[in-house]
C-alpha cells in the first residue's frame, strides 16, 4: 500500500471581484498516492486549473487541508511554497513555455540553477535529461526553432531535470498533433514507470487512458472517480 | 550561477536592439554630462582642501556700517598681527598685500613683462600654508629684505630653461634675488601668485614713505585697512571668540573710536564660495550645477525604468516560467538588476569615451580646467557615485515590478502591468518634462536677461573707447602726449583716470564731510581722480554745473553724481555748496546723471569726480569702430617714445564690461547645453515609449481602422496621451519657474520683466518636440494596412 502523497480535503477556492464571487473549488477532497498517475477532466470552468495551480504550489487555497507527503501546507508561505516546489515537483505546460532567449540547454538547466547545483553537475544532468527525451541533437538551438513536439520534449526534459517527486501537467498535449502527443504520453508513461508521481489535468479521453485512475470534475468538486488500471 | 545571470541580462540585451540602444544612449549622454557637471561640483568644492590642517586656518574680514547698512571687505589693518602674539590661541598670523599687474625685468634687461600677479607675504607664509617648494630653503625663504620667491613658470617667463634660483629680477627700480622656486599654485587654490615678496621689503618702504600720518611702520598703522589676513588656530578654539578678541585689541588700541566696526573670520575652506561679506552666490551656483546634475541622471533613469517597465508585460512569461521551475525572488531580483548593470556598464564605457572627446570643450565653456584621468581616484569617486545613484534610482523599481508578477496570471497573459505601475510612468513622464520645461524657461530668461544687460544704457558710451595703462615715464610728460595722439586721424578724444576699469571701479572712500552731515552717517563714496576730458569722453551727462577747468582752481572742485547728492540730503541747486573731500576743502561745480560703474547686479552709489596734478596713469581713447585699428596703432606708437621695452596692452571697455558677467554668461551656455541634452534624453525616452505604444496597440488601431478611423484620428489617439502629460508638466513647470527665475534676477540690481510670452513660448517648444518625438511611431502605426496588423494577433 503505498503512501498519500497528496491529501486534500474540503479545498476551498474563491476568486473575488467587487460584483461577482466565482468559486472555483468548492470543498474538494482528493488524494493522490505515490506513484500514481491520475488525469483530471472536466468542461471548462470546473476547476481543473485551479486545481492544478494549488497542487504545485502556485495559489494558495482559500480553505480546506493540504497534506504534502503527511505534511499541511495550506497555510504555506510564498517562500516556503517556492522552496518545496522547487525541490519537488516539476509542470509540463500546453504551450511548452520555454524562455525565448534561451537554449534548449539552457532551458533544461534553469531548475538546477535556482536549487544552486554545480555547473559541473548540471552539466551532467542537463545531458541525461535530454538524451532522455532524445533531443540531445538539438541543444544548442532556440525554442524557435523547434517543431511542437520537440519544444514539449525539451519541457517535459525540464521539468524531469531536477528529479521532481511530482509532476503536473496541464494538457501536455493540447498543442501537439496526434503522433508528437503520443511520444509525450510515452515520455510521462516511462517517467511514472520509474515511479514519478503525475497529476495530469487534460481534455483528451484519449490522453486520460494512460493514467491509473481518472477524476472528473464539476463545479469545483470531484463528481467520479473511475479507476483504469492497478499501480504496480 | 552570476555567469548565467550575465548570460541572461546580454541575450535580452542584444534581443531588442532598439530598446536596447534607446536606453543605453539615453544613459550614457546622461551620465557623460552628469559627471562631467560633478566633476565641476567637485572641483569647486575642493577648492583650498589641499592645505594642511586648512580647518583650524580662517581668514579675516572687516565690517563697517554705513549709515544703515554695514560693508564687508576683505582688508584689515596690519597690527592685528602684533595683537595675535597676545592672544592664546592663535597658532599664526600672515598678513599678505596683493599687488596687481607688476612688471618684471631680469637684470639686464633683456626681457620685460608684465601682468604678474605678486603680493607682500609675512615670512611664515610658507609654514601656514604648505605651498610646495620646488627649491630653496623653506625655514628662511627671505634671508633679506630684497629676495623673491618666483613660480615655476613666472621663473620659466623670465629666465627661460636657466636656474633662477641666486638670480636678479628688477621691479620697480628694485632688485631681488630669486631665493625660491613654489609649484605653481594648483587651479583649485583661491590664493594665486606669480611671486611672493618679503612683508618686510613693503614694511620698510611704508616707513621710508613717511608712513600714514602719525602711524610710522605698518604695525602701528590703525587707518588702512590693506592685509588680507589669515590666522591659525589651535584646535577647538572658537573663531568667533577670537575674532572678538581681535575687534577689542584694535577698539582699545583705537581709543574705542571704531564707530561699530568689528572683524570676522571666515575659515579657510569657505573662502572660495562665500565672499566675505557673506554672498554665496557661487556657493548657490554651484549648488543649482550639482541639481541640474542629479536631474540629469534622474532624467536618465526615468528613461530606463519607463521602458522596462512598459516592456515588463512582454517578460512577464519569462518571469513566470523562471518562478515556476524554482527562482525565487531574490534570484530573480538579482537576474534583473545585473541585466541593468550590464546596460550600464556599457553606457558607463560610452559616457567615459564621451567625456575624453568633450572635456576640451566642457573646460572652453564652463572656464575651469578640469582634468578626467582615469588614474586619478577623485574621478572614480565621481563616477561610482553618478553610476550607483543611477544604477539604483533606475534597477530597483523594474526589478521589484518584473519580480512580484504571479506567474499564474502572467503566464496567461492575464497581466497588465497594473494600474498602479501605468500610473507611475505618467508620474515620471511628466517629471521628465516638467524638468525639460523649467530648464527651457531658464534658458529663455537668462538669455534675455543677458541681452538686457549688455543694452542696458549704462550712462555712459562704452563702445570704441579703450585703455591704455601708461608707463611711468610718460606721465611726466602727459600733456605732449595727449596732444600727439589728439592730433592723430581716428582717435576722437584722449582723456586719463586713475582707474582702470570704468565698469567696475573699487575704489570708494568715507573720507567726505559736507555742511550737515550727521554724526553716524558712514557714507561711502565711490572716487575717481580724472583729468579735464574723462566726462566728456566718456560721455556722462551732466545734469547741473559743468566740468572740470584744466586750470590749477581744479584741485577745489567736485562733480558728484545723482545718487550722491540725494544721499548726502544735499538741497539743489548743488552748484557751489561747500564739501570736504580727503582734507582738502572746496565746492560742487557739476553733477552728473547716475551712471553704471559696477556690474548691473549692484545698485548706483554715490561717486564723486575729482583732480589734481596727477591725472591718473590710464588713457582712455574714444575712436570709431572703423578707425579702431589705426587709433590702437597711434597709442602704441606714441608709448613706445616712452616705454622702451614695455609691453604695450589695451583692453576695450565693452570688453571688460562683458567680463564682468562672464560667469553668468558661462552659466547662461551652460544652461542651455544641459536643457538641450535634457530634452534631448526625454525625447529618447518618449520616442521609446511611443515606439512601444504604437506596437502593443497595433491590434486596437486595426480594429479602429477597420470601423472606419482614418490616419488622423490614429495619429491623434497616440499623440493625444503623450501630449497631455506634458502639458500637464508645463503646468506644473510654470510656477516653480516664475518663483526661481524672480529669485535669480534679484539678483541684479536692473533686471527684465518675466513675460507670460517666456512661458508659452517654452510651453510650445515643448508641445513641438512632443509632437515630433511621437508623430513619427504614430503615423507608420496609423497607416499600417489593418489585415496585417490583425492576422497578426
Amino acid at each position: 500500500m503505498q503512501n498519500n502523497m497528496i491529501k486534500i480535503s474540503n479545498l476551498e477556492k474563491i476568486y473575488r471581484t467587487e460584483e461577482v464571487e466565482t468559486i472555483a473549488l468548492n470543498k474538494m477532497n482528493m488524494e493522490v498516492k505515490e506513484g500514481e498517475f491520475v488525469a483530471v477532466m472536466g468542461p471548462s470552468g470546473c476547476g481543473k486549473s485551479t486545481l492544478l495551480n494549488i497542487l504545485g504550489l502556485l495559489d494558495d487555497p482559500n480553505g480546506g487541508s493540504f497534506l504534502f507527503n503527511g505534511e499541511e501546507i495550506a497555510h504555506y508561505n510564498e517562500r516556503q511554497r517556492a522552496n518545496l516546489r522547487k525541490r519537488t515537483i516539476g509542470f509540463v505546460f500546453q504551450s511548452f513555455n520555454l524562455i525565448d532567449e534561451l537554449t534548449v540547454f539552457e532551458n533544461v538547466e534553469l531548475p538546477l540553477i535556482y536549487t544552486g547545483v554545480k555547473a559541473s553537475e548540471r552539466k551532467e544532468r542537463v545531458e541525461a535529461a535530454l538524451d532522455k527525451m532524445q533531443i540531445m541533437h538539438r541543444r544548442n538551438h532556440y525554442p524557435q526553432q523547434l517543431s511542437g513536439g520537440q519544444q514539449q520534449r525539451v519541457a517535459v526534459a525540464r521539468a524531469v531535470v531536477n528529479q521532481p517527486k511530482l509532476i503536473l501537467a496541464d494538457e501536455p498535449t493540447g498543442n501537439l498533433d496526434s503522433s508528437n502527443g503520443n511520444e509525450v504520453m510515452a515520455l510521462l508513461t516511462d517517467l511514472n514507470d520509474a515511479g514519478t508521481t503525475i497529476v495530469m489535468v487534460t481534455h483528451s479521453e484519449h490522453d486520460a487512458k494512460y493514467a491509473h485512475r481518472i477524476i472528473r470534475m464539476l463545479d469545483g468538486q470531484t463528481v467520479t472517480e473511475s479507476i483504469l488500471r492497478e499501480q504496480l | 550561477m552570476f555567469k548565467n545571470y550575465f548570460r541572461a541580462a546580454w541575450r535580452n540585451i542584444t534581443a531588442n536592439k532598439f530598446y536596447s540602444i534607446i536606453n543605453i544612449s539615453g544613459l550614457a549622454i546622461g551620465l557623460a554630462t552628469g559627471i562631467m557637471l560633478l566633476l565641476w561640483v567637485q572641483n569647486e568644492f575642493s577648492y583650498d582642501k589641499f592645505i594642511k590642517d586648512y580647518q583650524h586656518i580662517y581668514e579675516f574680514s572687516a565690517t563697517m556700517p554705513t549709515g544703515n547698512k554695514t560693508a564687508t571687505w576683505p582688508g584689515v589693518p596690519g597690527p592685528l598681527a602684533v595683537y595675535a602674539r597676545s592672544i592664546p590661541q592663535v597658532k599664526s598670523i600672515v598678513r599678505i598685500n596683493n599687488n596687481y599687474g607688476q612688471l618684471f625685468s631680469n637684470a639686464d634687461h633683456s626681457k620685460i613683462l608684465r601682468g604678474f600677479n605678486t603680493a607682500f607675504v609675512d615670512s611664515n607664509f610658507f609654514s601656514m600654508f604648505n605651498y610646495t617648494l620646488l627649491e630653496g630653503n623653506k625655514k628662511d625663504l627671505f634671508p633679506n629684505i630684497n629676495t623673491v620667491v618666483l613660480t615655476q613658470s613666472t621663473a620659466k617667463k623670465i629666465f627661460g630653461g636657466e636656474n633662477a634660483m641666486g638670480e636678479v629680477i628688477i621691479t620697480d627700480g628694485n632688485n631681488f634675488t630669486v631665493t625660491g622656486i613654489l609649484q605653481d599654485f594648483p587651479q583649485n587654490s583661491s590664493m594665486q601668485y606669480d611671486a611672493l615678496f618679503p612683508m618686510a621689503f613693503y614694511a620698510k618702504q611704508f616707513t621710508a614713505n613717511g608712513g600714514n600720518g602719525s602711524w610710522k611702520t605698518i604695525d602701528e598703522d590703525l587707518g588702512d585697512y590693506y592685509y588680507t589676513t589669515f590666522i591659525r588656530l589651535l584646535p577647538g578654539a572658537n573663531p568667533i571668540t577670537i575674532a572678538k578678541a581681535f575687534t577689542a585689541a584694535y577698539k582699545k588700541a583705537r581709543n574705542g573710536d571704531i564707530g561699530g566696526s568689528y572683524f570676522n573670520l571666515e575659515n579657510l575652506a569657505d573662502v572660495h564660495l562665500i565672499s566675505a561679506d557673506g554672498n554665496n552666490s557661487g556657493l548657490r551656483m554651484v549648488q543649482i550645477f550639482m541639481l541640474v546634475a542629479i536631474l540629469l541622471l534622474l532624467i536618465a533613469a526615468i528613461n530606463y525604468v519607463n521602458l522596462s517597465t512598459a516592456r515588463s508585460m512582454i517578460r512577464a512569461k519569462e518571469v513566470s516560467v523562471r518562478k515556476i521551475v524554482g527562482a525565487d525572488k531574490k534570484q530573480l531580483f538579482l537576474q534583473f538588476i545585473i541585466e541593468t548593470f550590464v546596460l550600464f556598464c556599457i553606457a558607463i564605457i560610452i559616457a567615459i569615451g564621451l567625456i575624453v572627446l568633450l572635456m576640451p570643450l566642457y573646460n572652453q565653456i564652463s572656464g575651469k580646467d578640469l582634468h578626467f584621468s582615469l588614474a586619478n581616484a577623485r574621478v572614480w569617486e565621481v563616477i561610482l557615485i553618478s553610476v550607483i545613484g543611477t544604477l539604483l534610482a533606475s534597477g530597483l523599481y523594474p526589478a521589484l515590478l518584473l519580480t512580484s508578477f504571479d506567474p499564474i496570471y502572467a503566464l496567461k497573459g492575464k497581466v497588465s502591468s497594473g494600474i498602479g505601475a501605468g500610473f507611475f510612468r505618467k508620474i515620471l513622464v511628466v517629471f521628465q518634462f516638467a524638468i525639460s520645461v523649467i530648464l527651457i524657461i531658464s534658458t529663455l530668461v537668462i538669455g534675455y536677461q543677458m541681452r538686457f544687460v549688455q543694452q542696458k544704457s549704462l550712462g555712459y558710451n562704452k563702445s570704441y573707447v579703450f585703455t591704455v595703462q601708461l608707463p611711468n615715464e610718460a606721465l611726466n610728460h602727459i600733456n605732449a602726449v595727449k596732444n600727439d595722439l589728439d592730433a592723430q586721424p581716428g582717435i576722437l578724444s584722449v582723456a586719463t583716470s586713475d582707474i582702470d576699469d570704468i565698469t567696475n571701479i573699487e575704489n570708494f572712500t568715507g573720507d567726505l564731510d559736507w555742511q550737515g552731515k550727521p554724526a553716524n552717517s558712514g557714507l561711502l563714496i565711490t572716487r575717481a581722480c580724472v583729468g579735464k576730458n574723462f566726462i566728456p569722453t566718456m560721455k556722462i551727462q551732466f545734469i547741473e554745473g559743468g566740468n572740470f577747468s584744466g586750470t590749477p582752481a581744479d584741485s577745489f572742485h567736485y562733480i558728484l553724481n545723482e545718487t550722491a547728492v540725494q544721499k548726502m540730503g544735499l538741497k539743489p541747486p548743488y552748484i557751489g555748496q561747500p564739501i570736504t573731500f580727503h582734507d582738502q576743502k572746496g565746492t560742487i561745480i557739476g553733477v552728473v546723471k547716475d551712471f553704471n560703474f559696477k556690474s548691473l547686479k549692484n545698485p548706483i552709489t554715490p561717486f564723486i569726480f575729482f583732480t589734481d596734478w596727477y591725472q591718473g596713469n590710464i588713457l582712455y581713447i574714444r575712436t570709431t569702430a572703423k578707425d579702431a585699428r589705426q587709433a590702437i596703432s597711434s597709442v602704441r606708437n606714441e608709448y613706445k617714445k616712452y616705454a622702451g621695452d614695455i609691453p604695450f596692452s589695451y583692453n576695450f571697455i565693452d570688453k571688460q564690461f562683458a567680463a564682468n558677467y562672464k560667469s553668468d554668461q558661462q552659466a547662461g551656455v551652460l544652461f542651455n547645453l544641459f536643457a538641450a541634452i535634457a530634452i534631448f534624453i526625454s525625447c529618447l525616452g518618449l520616442f521609446g515609449m511611443a515606439t512601444f505604444t504604437a506596437q502593443r496597440k497595433t491590434k486596437e488601431i486595426g480594429v479602429r481602422k477597420v470601423l472606419g478611423a482614418s490616419v488622423i484620428n490614429i495619429i491623434r489617439m497616440i499623440s493625444m496621451d503623450f501630449l497631455k502629460l506634458v502639458i500637464i508638466a508645463i503646468i506644473i513647470a510654470v510656477p516653480v519657474e516664475w518663483f526661481f527665475m524672480n529669485k535669480w534676477l534679484q539678483n541684479f540690481a536692473y533686471k527684465t520683466n518675466i513675460s507670460w510670452w517666456i512661458f508659452a513660448l517654452a510651453g510650445i517648444i515643448a508641445v513641438l518636440i512632443t509632437i515630433g518625438t511621437v508623430s513619427s511611431q504614430a503615423i507608420r502605426a496609423a497607416r499600417a494596412n489593418p489585415v496585417e496588423s490583425l492576422r497578426t494577433e
